[in-house]
Order: structure tokens, then C-alpha cells, then sequence
């Protein structure tokens, strides 16, 4: 797999989008959202990950997952990329994919988006101060799960292609070579943004696995005392790249019915609940506690990673004060006083 | 099997009888556009075009390919609708989904039935699943119970059939009984006795509503079964049923997809299991 050496992301971003829709991170406030590239809109280097989750592209808000009877399922894609996806949010993508392209069912929506999502990543040069990707192994660039990944030197950015389909891209476009010292570059700054998120953690470092302490913790004080600061938002599940709770609603279309397939939060008060009444997460701290123990003990075994990449988008969204690495911190002392 | 099969889109399943069983709950036969095999103890989602979709574990025997009865209790949104709905209607279904009961585990053993209510449902498709090789298992001990003798669903049946069958032990009981019922009054723990079964060589298969599997599995263990002994059948509110939404978790398991029958030693530890 190569390298090469572009000066300027718009004659990246024009090649790419010449082929397929081409989705870029666009500057919204403090933050950066995503909006389709066209030619004449300035190319913007997102130095962190984009406010929103991106299991929007592969299973979106609101989708029609099937229409009966006798209609034939149209799940036609058109190919596509994004740009900017740091290592946090491709290791996101692994952990849906473990859930919707598991062997006995597949999710056919899920699978032709991913089918037709060619990924450009890029380094994470200025970690925000609420990523913790670091506590949970991750850090500021990707080594797999791209198709390209895109890392910024001095005068331009290096482009390094990742997969057979990045590889046919490079080779086709002609880029420049990558100069003398350039990669060395590349190595320094991305040793610098490490040392920044370890520095942001420090104080959150965990003195044993997760899982031991999601399971080991009673944590009853806890997550009552964070279900007290909790306005049942919903926003730390709507921005987490890496829930993907969603149900099903039925509904009637002009000439046929439809299911359709959308957005779901465990945090949401009857999410549990069946159909006489029963609830076995009736408050807050215990929906809390069931997430967290979703997340670092029930997808662990399933799966065998954590269900969490540590963005840190649900510290940004929070309207309450939960703080997921303090939480988790507070959780292992209060193991370690067991 | 094509590539990509969609599990979210149903086939039509005509309703071609209903049957009231009792003032809460009724009976539907489906006829499915295409057979749907299934084992005993699997369940299917039923969609109310337009309006909504829910769990139920078919009451039929597996062996019986054309049909499949449903027999739904109201209790919410779409279990009223349902009940409203005339013969004839088309609803769709998915599945079948989740496990099934293990009839190879329990072979050469006494299976202990105990159920209450609507649970009767999945123990009917079991029961006559059982009763069609009952040469495999050591016998079929049931204990059955509901609030009223007007509540006990498949009435005929479980009152004049079932008890007559060689190698089938029926015991019945009524919370509230009545001038005609000559059953045991009492709940359903109240008709169980540690000498109904030789522990050590059955399994007990328990399905109701969860405050009685809880009291019921809790009698069981003093009789000295074994947890890993104690099939029960979990219904949460499976949405997906493919084991994606999440709304079904119990611990670590899916419901829809490693259940709905686990043992009482896989879930025992979770919390609040019976809610």
C-alpha cells in the first residue's frame, strides 16, 4: 500500500468526488458537522472528529427497512465517501459491524452502505479535551479500517492508501511523491497529539480493565447521584457512535405498508418495558448502570471488544453533568476500596 | 436464501379462524402464504399492517405445516387492535426466531410442565410436540394454573383431552374457583409437590406470567432441582427479533435471538429478570 503527497485537500477532494458523493466535515460553531463537497465549497482539514456520530451514514435516523406486502426491497446505494473519520471513528464502525453483519441475520440496509462507503481518514491533530480514546487503546491516528488516510506535513498532506480500493484510487490519480523527511513529519506530529490525550487522561487512567469495574462495582450511590443531574436527553445515545439501539414502526404508505427502522435510546423510560406493564429499568441509574454495563461487560462478551471508543461525544452533548470517564473513574475507586 | 435476505419484512398470513378462549384472550389460526417451520418454543413477530408488530410463541403443533395458531391476551396497543380484527384479515409475520425448547436434551426424561395463564401458549406447542414421540421422554407431568375457570385457555382440551392421554399426569388449579370447578383451588405452587417427578432424571419447563415463574422457579430449587434443570420461557418486548435493537436484553443474551427458553442458570445473576 503507498503513500503520496497532494499540497492542497480540494485536488484530493475533487478526484474523490468525481467518482462518488463525497461527504466533508464543515466548521458549524465550535464544532464540525458533515455536509456533501461540491467544487466551489472551501476544503476544510478537521484537526478532530465532527460533532456527530458516523453511524449516520450506515444506519440512519429514520429508514424504510422493508415494504410488503409483494413490493420488492429496493436497497440500491449509490457509492460514496467521507472524509475526516479519525481513528476513534473507524474502530466505531468495527463495533457496529460486529452487530449488523453478525452470520445468522445481516441487516441488508447497513450492509450495502457499507459496501459502498470508501473511508478517508485522517489523523486526529488536535484532540479535543473531552476525547478519551486513550483510556480504551485508541489514539490520534489510524492504522486500519481506511480506505485512504489522509495526514497533514508542512506544505500539503500525505495521503496513504489503506485498502485495494484506495490503492486503484492512488494509482489512477497521480498525486506527487512523498518527499525526503516528510513521513519522519508525519511520525513527530502524531506522537505530539498521542502525548496530548494522554495527558488529558491521566487523571482518568483506570487501574484495572473496565469490565471489572462496570461488573465488580456496586455503584449504586453513583448512578443514582448521576441519574440526579440526568433529564432524560437522550442525547449521550443519539451522539454515540457506537449505540445503535432502534425499533420498529409500522406504517401505512400510499399503495403498501412499511417498517420503519429508527433511532432507539435505552436511556428512554418505557424502552424496556413490555406490553403488560413490566419494567425492569423503571429509574434512571438503572438504565444508566445497564448502558454502562452494555457497553464495557455484555457487548465484551459477545464480541470481545468494549462497545466504546472513548470520542467523548456524549461529555460534548450532555445537558445533565455526566461525565462517562469520571463516572468510570469513580466506579474503579470505589472497586478498589472493595 | 438470497444475498442479502431482509429479516424486517414479513409474509402475509391470512387469519382464517379466531377462536375466543377466554374474555381476555383469543386464538387466531393463520394461514401463512408460505410454511414457516418452526420448533416448539420459537416465536414469530405478527404485524398489524399499519399499526404495529408484537412477539408471540405459536400454540400449534410444529408438525402441523399449513396452519399456525397464535393465541394473544390483550394487553396493550397492538394485542387490542388484534383483538378487534375479523376473520379473513391479512396480517404479516416474520420468523421463526429465537431458540425453541431442546426436545434432544430433555430425551429419556421426565419433562415437568408448569404453566399459568396465556403461558399455556408455547406449553401447548410443546406439549403436543412431547405427546407425538412420547416414547423418547420418561413422561409428561403437567401443572397448570390460571386466575378463574373462565381464564383457562384451550378449555376442551386441557379439561377432557389432555388428562385422558396415556403416559400424561394433569393436574389442574383456579386462584378463584368456582360451584362447578372440581380442581384444586389456589395458585399454581400450591399444586406441586417434590414427589410429581424423580428430580434427578427431568427437566421442568416453566412458562406463565413472571411473578408465577418467579414463585414457581423459587419452588423448584427448594425441591432440589437443579438451576441448569429449569427452562423458562423469557418474554421481553423483542422489537428486531434478529438480535440488533437491543430492547430485549437480559444481561449479555438477547432474548429474541439466544432465547426466548434459557435455562435458570444462564440468567440468574442478571438483575431484575423477572420484570
Amino acid at each position: 500500500m503507498g503513500t503520496v503527497f497532494v499540497e492542497n485537500l480540494k485536488a484530493l477532494f475533487d478526484a474523490v468526488s468525481a467518482e462518488r458523493e463525497l461527504y466533508i466535515p464543515k466548521n458549524a460553531g465550535a464544532h464540525y458537522v458533515y455536509k456533501l463537497y461540491r467544487p466551489d465549497e472551501e476544503a476544510v482539514f478537521n484537526e478532530v472528529r465532527v460533532c456527530t456520530p458516523i453511524k449516520e451514514f450506515l444506519f440512519p435516523i429514520r429508514e424504510l427497512a422493508a415494504v410488503f406486502p409483494q413490493e420488492e426491497d429496493q436497497f440500491e446505494v449509490k457509492p460514496f465517501a467521507v472524509f475526516g473519520l479519525k481513528d476513534c471513528d473507524l474502530r466505531s464502525i468495527e463495533i457496529l459491524d460486529n452487530v449488523f453483519k453478525e452470520d445468522d441475520f445481516k441487516d441488508p440496509l447497513y450492509i450495502s452502505r457499507r459496501e459502498k462507503m470508501f473511508i478517508i481518514a485522517s489523523d486526529c491533530t488536535e484532540p479535543a479535551e473531552n476525547c478519551f480514546c486513550y483510556l480504551f487503546g485508541g489514539k490520534s491516528w489510524a492504522e486500519k479500517g481506511f480506505d485512504m488516510n489522509v495526514s497533514p506535513v508542512e506544505g500539503g498532506f500525505l495521503v496513504e492508501s489503506g485498502s485495494d480500493t484506495g490503492n486503484d484510487f492512488l494509482a489512477k490519480a497521480h498525486f506527487a511523491q512523498v518527499q525526503p523527511g516528510q513521513i519522519a513529519q508525519r511520525d513527530e506530529n502524531r506522537k505530539k497529539a498521542d502525548q496530548i490525550l494522554a495527558e488529558n487522561n491521566a487523571k482518568f487512567k483506570l487501574d484495572r480493565p473496565v469490565q471489572e469495574i462496570v461488573e465488580g462495582a456496586d455503584g449504586e450511590q453513583l448512578y443514582t447521584a448521576q441519574a440526579e443531574g440526568c433529564v432524560e436527553c437522550q442525547a449521550c445515545t443519539r451522539v454515540c457512535p457506537t449505540c445503535h439501539c432502534f425499533y420498529l414502526q409500522d406504517t401505512k404508505l400510499k399503495d403498501y405498508y412499511g417498517k420503519m427502522k429508527m433511532w432507539d435510546s435505552c436511556m428512554r423510560m418505557s424502552y424496556a418495558a413490555v406490553a403488560g406493564g413490566e419494567n425492569p429499568r423503571k429509574a434512571i441509574s438503572e438504565r444508566i448502570k445497564h448502558r454502562l454495563l452494555h457497553k464495557f461487560s455484555y457487548y465484551l462478551q459477545r464480541y470481545g471488544i468494549n462497545m466504546c471508543v472513548g470520542c467523548g461525544r456524549c461529555i460534548d452533548a450532555e445537558s445533565g453533568k455526566m461525565d462517562l470517564r469520571r463516572l468510570l473513574r469513580e466506579l474503579n475507586d470505589e472497586v478498589n476500596r472493595k | 436464501m438470497t444475498q442479502h435476505k431482509n429479516p424486517y419484512k414479513p409474509i402475509d398470513a391470512e387469519v382464517i379462524d379466531i377462536i375466543d378462549e377466554s374474555p381476555t384472550i383469543k386464538s387466531f389460526v393463520l394461514k401463512p402464504a408460505e410454511p414457516i417451520p418452526f420448533k416448539a418454543g420459537q416465536f414469530v413477530e405478527l404485524t398489524l399492517p399499519g399499526s404495529g408488530e408484537a412477539p408471540f410463541t405459536p400454540s400449534s403443533s410444529p408438525s402441523q405445516k399449513e396452519t399456525m395458531e397464535i393465541s394473544i391476551m390483550k394487553a396493550g396497543r397492538v394485542t387490542g387492535q388484534l383483538h378487534d380484527i375479523p376473520k379473513g384479515t391479512t396480517l404479516g409475520i416474520r420468523g421463526p426466531l429465537g431458540n425453541g425448547y431442546p426436545l434432544d436434551k430433555f430425551a429419556g426424561k421426565q419433562v415437568y410442565i408448569v404453566g399459568g395463564g396465556v403461558g399455556l401458549a408455547p406449553i401447548r406447542s410443546l406439549f403436543l410436540a412431547l405427546v407425538e414421540r412420547k416414547n423418547d421422554f420418561a413422561g409428561i407431568v403437567c401443572r397448570y394454573g390460571a386466575r378463574t375457570p373462565e381464564d383457562f385457555i384451550y378449555k376442551h382440551t386441557t379439561f377432557n383431552e389432555w388428562p385422558n392421554i396415556d403416559g400424561v399426569n394433569m393436574k389442574l388449579t383456579a386462584d378463584q374457583g368456582n360451584d362447578q370447578w372440581k380442581h384444586n383451588v389456589g395458585v399454581v405452587t400450591t399444586i406441586l409437590s417434590p414427589d410429581d417427578v424423580k428430580i434427578n432424571n427431568s427437566v421442568a419447563v416453566v412458562c406463565g406470567p413472571p411473578i408465577m415463574m418467579k414463585f414457581v422457579t423459587l419452588k423448584l430449587l427448594e425441591f432440589g432441582f437443579k438451576a441448569e434443570q429449569i427452562y423458562l420461557s423469557m418474554e421481553k418486548n423483542m422489537s428486531c427479533g434478529i438480535g440488533m435493537c437491543g430492547h430485549c436484553m437480559i444481561g449479555k443474551y438477547y432474548v429474541c435471538k439466544d432465547g426466548p427458553v434459557f435455562t435458570y442458570d444462564q440468567i440468574k445473576d442478571y438483575p431484575k429478570i423477572w420484570e
